[in-house]
C-alpha cells in the first residue's frame, strides 16, 4: 500500500515540477523582464528594482534561478505581489480557501448526483428515462458556461432572492457565527449551482457508458442467470467493477471542476482564485500568476492523489499490481 | 417442422419447447432468423446434446430457455414450458427464482463468469443468497463443501481469493460451483469447453460428468464436437439454421446419411473421404457467413486415392532425394523472458526454449503439440523470425538465417486469430496480393488476377474479390490468410494454432484443403496445436513439447505406447474427448 | 446505421456547413459593418418586423417601424408608427471585403431611408449594444472569429498530436515514455488555468490578426495531449496486430506499415476526435475574449461581446446582450452529432 501511494505522490510531484518548469520556461521567454515593466509604474523607483532584481536573482543563469525559486515556493514564500505591494502568500492564501468553499461543495454534489442517475440511464437503456437524460446532457453541455454563470446573475437580479454575486454580505463581519454561516450558505447556492450544471454531464455520461460496458460484459450476463436481483446486480456487482475507469475519471474531473469554477468566480464575483489571477495577469503581476497556477496545480494533484486512494480501495486488481 | 423428439410425452415434463422463433435485428436493420419452429422436450434427469456448427442458432436457444436473450433479439412464437408452468407467462420474480436454483447456465469460457472485483466467496454467496435465507456460517459451509466437490483442496483460500489471484484451470472449477452450487435440477451448459485447451476441457469434462451423476441434474449440453457428447448425453439433436435437422442417439446418427450430420458426428471423413468434395449443404453464395462449399476447389484436386487409417503416411509427398538437406533445421534453440514486478527486486526468468532441435524434410507435415505455455508458439515465432533466439540456429535449406534479416518469405505463418491477421478494411484481393505489393510484384492487374486465382484455390468465391475482409465469417478469413500466404511463395508454412478456434467440421475441411494444396504446390507444413484432433489424418510426425523442452518425436501410431508422462496425459486427454482421427492412431 | 441517425448526420452536416459559409460571408448576410455605430440609440431592442401596419394593412413588403424614444426614459424605445421603413433585399450599403480581398457593396438585407427627409433607418433585428452596433451583424462577424479559431485551433491540435503520437507508438521507448508523461501534464491541468497563464506571458496589446493568430496557436498547442495520446494508443494496437506482423512476414518495412495499415487507422480515430475539439476550442476562444485576453474591441468575438453584458444593468435590462452566449450551442451539438455518427461509421469499418 505505502509503495503504491509513494508512487501516486511520485507521479503527483512530478506534474507539479513539470507545471514550475513549463511557467519557468515561459516567464523567461516572455518578451521583456516583468522586472522593465515595473519601471514604467512611477511607485518603483530604479534603486528599489535594483535590490529586488538582485534579491530575485534575475541577474543569475537559470538553472540556478529555477532553483533558488523552487527552494522558495517550496517554503512557502510564493514571490511579491508588485500591484499590491504585499507578499504573493497573504494574498493567495485567503483566495485558496474561498475556491475551495466553492469547488469541493460543487464536485461532491455532481457526483452524488451523476453516479446514480448514470446507474439509473445505464440499467434502463433505451428507454425514455435513459432518453431523457441524454437529452438533458446533451443540452446541458452544450450551453457555455459563460452563459450559465450570467442567466444566474439575471435570475439573481429579477428574483431578488439570491444575492448577485460576492460571498458576503455588507457588514456580515459583525453578525454572529451561525448568521454568518447561512449568510454565506445563502451566496453559496448559484455559484455552485452553475458549477454543478456545468460539469455534471459529462460524469453522468461517463458513468452510463462505463456501466453499460460492464453490463454487456459475460460475468454480467452470467450472475443475471444465476439468478441475482436487480439491485443487487446493479450495485453490489456491476458498479464496483465499473468503478475503475470511473475514480481516473474523478481525478480528470477536479481538473474540469476547477476550469469551471475559475470561470463562475470571475463572473459571480466570488472572492477565490480566479479573479486574483485574471487581474494579475492583466496588471502583469506576474508572481501571483504563477503562485495561483501553481497552487491549482497542487489542488489538482491532491484530488489525484484522493482518486489514487479511492482507487486501491475499490479495485483489487490494483492491489496486486502494487 | 415437426418433432422429431422420441420421448413419450409426459405432462410434467421438465422441459418442453414448441414451437419456438426467436429473431434478431441486426445493425443494419435486416432480420435474423436465429431458430425457428423449434420442438422439443427433455424429461428429468435426460441429458440431450445439442450438436450444430456456428450460427446453427444453438446459442440462441440456450438463451430463450432462461429469457436471457440480448436486447436486439426478440421471441416471436412458441412457447417455452419448465415443468408445465409457461415460461412467457412467468412473474419476473418466479423467473428469477428458477434462474440459478432450478436452472444453471454455464457457458463458453466459464472463467469469464467471475466478476474480476469481487473475491470468488462472495460471489458464491450472493448466488446462494439469491435463493436461499441462509445466514453467513451456512452460506460458508455450503460454499466449501461445493468447492472441495469441483476439486479442491483449500476451499478457504479459494473464497477470500479474487479470480485474477487463481490459474486458468483454477477459475474454470470455481465458475462451474458458483453455477451448481443451488444444486439445479437442470443444467445448461453451452460449449463450455470451447475455449479452453485439450487438458483442461478433459478436467472440466470430467467434473461436468461427475456432477451429473452425484446431483441427478438433466442436462442440454450444446457442442459442436460431438466426440464430447458419446460421454455426456443419452440422446442428440442436430441443429441447423436453426431448425432441428436430425435426433437420436449418437450411434444412430453416425449411421445418418445426410452430410451436414456426418460432418458433425464424423468430421475427420473430409480427410479420408476418397473424392475429396466435402459435400456440405449451403453454397458460398447467399449469406456471407454459412457453410462454404467446398466444390470450387474439389473439381481441381487430382483424384488421389486416400483411405482412412494409414492415410496420412501414403500422402502425396514431394519426391525427396535422399540424403539431400532438409528444408528446415533448428539447432539448439534458446530463448528466455525475463519478467519483473513493477518496482520490485524480484526477477523470473521464463525458459521459453531450452536447447530446441529440429528437422523438417521438404514436403512433410509435422505437428507439434504440448499444452500451453509448452513453448510451441514460441518455436514457430522464432522459426517465423518474429522473435529472436538468445542461442542457437535456424537453417533453411542448409543456409542458416542471418541475425539481422529473420523474416523470409519462404517461411510464412498463419495465425490463429484470422480476425486480427487480416486488415478489415481491406478487401478480399488486397489481402491477398499484399505480398506482391510488397516485393514489387506484377501490376495491377496481374495482382488481381492472381488473387482471384488464389481465391479459388483456396475455396473462395472469386467473385468476392472485392468485399472487405472483414465480412467474410471465421473460417474464410483463414482461407483469406492461407491465399495471402501462398501469394507470396512460400516452401514452409507454420500454422499457429491456426485452426483451434473453428468447429470441428470446419478444421476438417481447412486440413483437407491444406494437404490438396501440399500436393500442388510442394509446401512443407508445420502445425502447432494443443488438442491431438485429426492428428493422425494430417500428420506424418509428431513432436511433444513442454516447458520448452522437446520431449519426445514419434508419429501418430506410435503416440498411444509412448512412454512420456506429457505424451500420456495428452493422449489420455484426447481419448476422452473422443477427439477426432483418434481411431487412426489404434 | 439507422435511418434516425443517418438523417440526423445530413442534417448536422448541412447546419454546419451552411453555417460556415454564411459566417465567411458575413460581410453579404449582415445588414451593418461590426463598427458601425448609432450613438443615438444605444441599447435598442430587437426590432419586430412586421406585414400588418397599425392601421390593419397589409403590405406586400416587410417592413420595420423607426424608433422614437418612450416617455421619460433613456434608452428604452417604442416604435414609431409614423415612420415605416421597408425591409429591402440585395440593397447596396457600406462595402465590405470577403476574405480580406474581394470587396462587395451588396447586403442581404437592409432599409433604406430617403436622405434629409425621414430619420436614419436601422434595422435590428437582434437589437443593438451600448454604441448602438447592430448586435445581429456582430455575431455574424464574432462568427468568423470564434467558429474559424475553434477549427484553426483544432487543426493545428490534430497535426500536432498526430505526429507526436505517431512518433511515439513507432518508435517506442523512451520517445515514447517522454512523450506521453509531457502530454499526461497537459491532459491533466485544468485547461483554463494553462490557457490563460500560457497567455500571460505573452503581449497583451496587439493588432487584432496578430490577437487572433496568438490564440489559435496557444489553444492548438496546449491541447495537443489527447489527440496525441488517442494516436499512440491506435498505433500500439496496430503494431501488434497479426496483420502487420504478416505483412512483415512479407518483407514490408516500416513506412509500409505505416503509411498501408496504421495511418488509416488512426485516420477513423483523429477525425471523430477533431470534430469533438472544434467546439471545444472555440469555447477557449470565447472564454479569453470574454476575459479579455482574447480578441478585443473593436472586432467582435462572441466571448467580447459577451464581456460587456456582464454589468448588471445590462443583463438586468437589455437581455438580448446574452444572445451572443447562446450562439456556441447549435455548433457543439451539430459537432457532437458529426463525431457520434462518424465514430459509429468508422468502427463498423474495423
Amino acid at each position: 500500500m505505502t509503495r503504491y501511494l509513494l508512487r501516486r505522490l511520485g507521479h503527483g510531484l512530478l506534474i507539479i515540477f513539470g507545471v514550475s518548469l513549463l511557467l519557468f520556461i515561459l516567464q523567461q521567454a516572455a518578451p521583456g523582464d516583468f522586472l522593465s515593466d515595473m519601471k514604467l509604474n512611477g511607485q518603483i523607483s530604479e534603486d528599489t528594482a535594483k535590490v529586488l532584481r538582485a534579491q530575485y536573482g534575475v541577474d543569475q543563469p537559470l538553472p540556478r534561478r529555477y532553483g533558488r525559486w523552487m527552494l522558495s515556493v517550496a517554503k512557502g514564500e510564493l514571490g511579491y505581489s508588485f500591484a499590491y505591494n504585499v507578499s504573493a502568500s497573504s494574498l493567495l492564501a485567503p483566495r485558496v480557501l474561498n475556491t475551495l468553499l466553492l469547488s469541493v461543495p460543487a464536485l461532491a454534489i455532481t457526483w452524488i448526483i451523476a453516479v446514480p442517475l448514470g446507474v439509473v440511464a445505464s440499467a434502463w437503456r433505451g428507454r425514455w428515462l435513459d432518453r431523457f437524460f441524454s437529452a438533458g446532457t446533451s443540452l446541458a453541455l452544450a450551453m457555455p458556461d459563460l452563459l450559465l454563470a450570467l442567466l444566474a446573475i439575471l435570475i439573481a437580479l429579477r428574483t431578488h432572492r439570491y444575492p448577485v454575486g460576492g460571498m458576503h454580505s455588507v457588514g456580515a463581519q459583525d453578525w454572529g457565527w451561525f448568521a454568518r454561516m447561512k449568510d454565506l450558505g445563502w451566496h453559496m447556492v448559484l455559484p455552485v449551482a452553475v458549477v454543478v450544471i456545468g460539469s455534471v454531464s459529462p460524469i453522468l455520461r461517463q458513468v452510463r457508458s462505463s456501466m453499460i460496458a460492464v453490463l454487456d460484459s459475460s460475468y454480467m450476463r452470467a450472475a443475471e442467470g444465476h439468478g441475482l436481483r436487480k439491485w443487487t446486480l446493479l450495485f453490489r456487482h456491476a458498479l464496483p467493477a465499473a468503478a475503475n475507469p470511473l475514480i481516473s475519471l474523478f481525478g480528470l474531473s477536479v481538473a474540469m471542476l476547477l476550469s469551471v469554477t475559475l470561470l463562475v468566480e470571475v463572473v459571480m464575483s466570488w472572492p477565490g482564485i480566479g479573479p486574483l489571477l485574471l487581474e494579475s495577469i492583466l496588471s502583469r503581476d506576474l508572481f501571483v500568476v504563477i503562485g495561483a497556477v501553481m497552487l491549482s496545480t497542487l489542488l489538482l494533484v491532491i484530488g489525484n492523489l484522493i482518486a489514487d486512494v479511492l482507487l486501491y480501495a475499490v479495485d483489487p486488481r490494483i492491489r496486486v499490481q502494487a | 417442422m415437426s418433432s422429431l423428439n422420441v420421448v413419450s410425452p409426459n405432462p410434467e415434463q421438465l422441459l418442453r419447447v414448441s414451437g419456438l422463433s426467436v429473431e434478431y435485428r441486426s445493425a443494419s436493420g435486416g432480420i435474423i432468423h436465429a431458430v425457428r419452429d423449434l420442438d422439443l422436450a427433455i424429461g428429468e434427469q435426460e441429458s440431450v446434446g445439442v450438436l450444430g456448427a456456428s450460427g446453427s442458432g444453438k446459442s440462441s436457444l440456450a438463451a430463450a430457455l432462461l429469457r436471457l436473450l440480448p436486447a436486439n433479439a426478440e421471441w416471436v412464437a412458441g412457447d417455452i414450458q419448465i415443468r408445465g408452468k409457461s415460461l412467457s407467462t412467468l412473474p419476473r420474480a418466479e423467473l428469477r427464482r428458477m434462474r440459478g436454483a432450478g436452472i444453471a447456465l454455464i457457458s463458453q469460457e466459464p472463467a469469464l463468469a467471475l466478476n474480476p472485483v469481487l473475491p470468488v466467496g462472495r460471489q458464491i454467496h450472493d448466488v446462494l443468497q439469491a435463493h436461499f435465507t441462509l445466514d453467513q456460517t451456512q452460506c460458508n459451509e455450503k460454499s466449501v463443501a461445493m468447492l472441495r466437490a469441483v476439486g479442491f483442496d483449500d476451499p478457504e483460500r479459494i473464497l477470500r481469493a479474487y479470480p485474477h489471484q487463481l490459474s486458468g484451470g483454477e477459475r474454470q472449477r470455481a465458475a462451474i460451483a458458483q453455477a451448481l452450487v443451488c444444486q439445479p435440477a437442470f443444467l445448461i451448459a453451452d460449449e463450455p469447453l470451447s475455449s479452453l485447451d485439450a487438458v483442461t476441457q478433459s478436467e472440466v469434462l470430467r467434473l461436468l460428468q461427475r456432477f451429473r451423476r452425484e446431483l441427478k441434474m438433466a442436462m442440454l449440453f450444446i457442442t459442436h464436437n460431438a466426440g464430447v457428447l458419446s460421454a455426456l448425453a443419452d440422446r442428440v439433436v442436430v441443429m441447423r439454421a436453426g431448425e432441428i435437422v436430425a435426433s437420436g442417439k449418437l450411434d444412430e446418427l453416425g449411421r445418418n446419411a445426410d452430410p451436414y450430420v456426418r460432418s458433425l458426428i464424423h468430421p475427420e471423413e473430409a480427410l479420408t473421404a476418397s473424392n475429396g468434395a466435402s459435400t456440405h449443404g449451403a453454397s458460398t453464395r447467399g449469406d456471407v457467413k454459412n457453410f462454404p462449399s467446398a466444390r470450387a476447389y474439389a473439381a481441381t484436386v487430382s483424384a488421389t486415392s486416400m483411405n482412412s487409417a494409414n492415410f496420412a503416411e501414403q500422402t502425396v509427398r514431394m519426391p525427396q532425394q535422399e540424403g539431400s538437406t532438409p528444408l528446415l533445421e533448428v539447432v539448439g534453440l534458446t530463448k528466455e523472458f525475463t519478467q519483473r514486478g513493477f518496482l520490485s527486486r524480484k526477477k523470473f526468468t521464463v525458459r521459453a526454449l531450452d536447447a530446441v532441435d529440429l528437422s523438417l524434410r521438404q514436403g512433410s507435415a509435422v505437428a507439434v503439440i504440448g499444452r500451453s505455455g509448452s513453448g510451441k508458439s514460441t518455436l514457430a515465432r522464432v522459426i517465423a523470425g518474429f522473435e529472436r533466439a538468445d542461442e542457437g540456429q535456424v537453417l533453411l535449406q542448409g543456409v542458416p538465417k542471418e541475425k539481422s534479416q529473420p523474416i523470409v518469405r519462404e517461411v510464412q505463418m498463419i495465425f490463429q486469430d484470422a480476425g486480427t491477421a487480416l486488415n478489415a478494411r481491406f478487401s478480399a484481393a488486397e489481402s491477398i496480393y499484399e505480398p506482391l505489393v510488397v516485393a514489387g510484384q506484377g501490376t495491377e492487374l496481374e495482382r488481381r488476377q492472381r488473387a482471384v486465382q488464389l481465391m479459388e484455390e483456396v475455396g473462395l468465391d472469386p467473385d468476392w474479390y472485392g468485399r472487405p475482409a472483414g465480412e467474410f465469417s471465421g473460417g474464410q478469413k483463414q482461407r483469406l490468410a492461407l491465399a495471402r500466404a501462398l501469394a507470396a511463395d512460400p516452401k514452409l508454412l507454420i500454422l499457429d494454432e491456426a485452426f483451434s478456434g473453428l468447429d470441428l467440421p470446419l478444421q476438417a475441411q481447412m486440413l483437407r484443403l491444406l494437404l490438396d494444396l501440399q500436393s500442388r504446390h510442394g509446401l512443407t507444413y508445420l502445425l502447432i496445436t494443443h488438442d491431438l484432433n485429426f492428428i493422425s489424418l494430417f500428420a506424418s510426425e509428431v513432436i511433444v513439447m513442454d516447458e520448452g523442452r522437446i520431449v519426445e518425436r514419434t508419429t501418430p501410431l506410435r503416440m498411444r505406447e509412448s512412454s512420456q508422462s506429457v505424451t500420456q496425459q495428452l493422449v489420455r486427454s484426447a481419448e476422452r474427448m473422443h477427439a477426432p482421427g483418434l481411431e487412426a492412431m489404434a | 446505421m439507422t435511418q434516425r441517425k443517418r438523417t440526423k448526420l445530413v442534417w448536422a452536416a448541412w447546419f454546419l456547413a451552411v453555417l460556415h459559409l454564411v459566417v465567411l460571408l458575413a460581410g453579404f448576410f449582415a445588414p451593418y459593418s461590426y463598427d458601425t455605430q448609432d450613438r443615438e440609440h444605444p441599447y435598442a431592442a430587437p426590432m419586430r418586423v412586421h406585414l400588418v401596419d397599425a392601421a390593419g394593412r397589409w403590405h406586400f413588403r416587410p417592413f420595420v417601424y423607426g424608433l422614437k424614444a418612450r416617455e421619460g426614459s433613456l434608452t428604452a424605445y417604442e416604435e414609431d408608427h409614423t415612420q415605416m421603413f421597408p425591409v429591402n433585399l440585395f440593397v447596396a450599403g457600406e462595402p465590405y471585403t470577403v476574405l480580406g480581398r474581394f470587396h462587395f457593396q451588396t447586403h442581404l438585407l437592409g432599409v433604406q431611408s430617403k436622405a434629409g427627409v425621414e430619420a436614419p433607418a436601422r434595422i435590428y433585428l437582434l437589437g443593438a449594444d451600448g454604441f448602438g452596433r447592430d448586435q445581429f451583424s456582430r455575431i455574424l462577424y464574432g462568427g468568423q472569429v470564434s467558429l474559424f479559431a475553434g477549427i484553426l485551433a483544432a487543426t493545428l491540435s490534430a497535426i500536432g498530436g498526430l505526429f507526436l503520437g505517431m512518433v511515439a507508438g513507432m518508435f517506442g521507448r523512451p520517445l515514447d515514455d517522454v512523450i506521453m508523461r509531457v502530454g499526461e501534464i497537459f491532459i491533466a491541468l485544468p485547461w483554463l488555468y494553462l490557457l490563460i497563464s500560457v497567455r500571460a506571458f505573452l503581449p497583451l496589446q496587439m493588432s487584432s490578426t496578430a490577437t487572433f493568430a496568438l490564440v489559435v496557436g496557444v489553444i492548438g498547442i496546449v491541447g495537443w495531449g489527447r489527440p496525441a495520446r488517442l494516436v499512440r494508443n491506435v498505433v500500439l494496437s496496430a503494431r501488434e496486430r497479426n496483420f502487420v506482423l504478416a505483412a512483415r512476414g512479407f518483407g514490408a518495412g516500416k513506412f509500409y506499415l505505416m503509411r498501408r495499415h496504421i495511418l488509416p487507422a488512426t485516420m477513423s480515430v483523429i477525425l471523430p476526435q477533431m470534430a469533438l475539439l472544434v467546439p471545444l476550442f472555440m469555447m477557449a476562444e470565447v472564454t479569453l475574449s470574454f476575459l479579455g485576453l482574447g480578441v478585443g474591441e473593436p472586432f467582435p468575438s462572441w466571448g467580447n461581446m459577451l464581456a460587456s453584458a456582464q454589468q448588471f444593468h445590462v443583463i438586468s435590462s437589455y437581455w438580448w446582450m446574452l444572445l451572443p452566449g447562446l450562439a456556441p450551442a447549435p455548433v457543439f451539438l451539430a459537432c457532437h452529432a458529426l463525431a457520434d455518427s462518424w465514430q459509429e461509421k468508422l468502427k463498423s469499418a474495423v
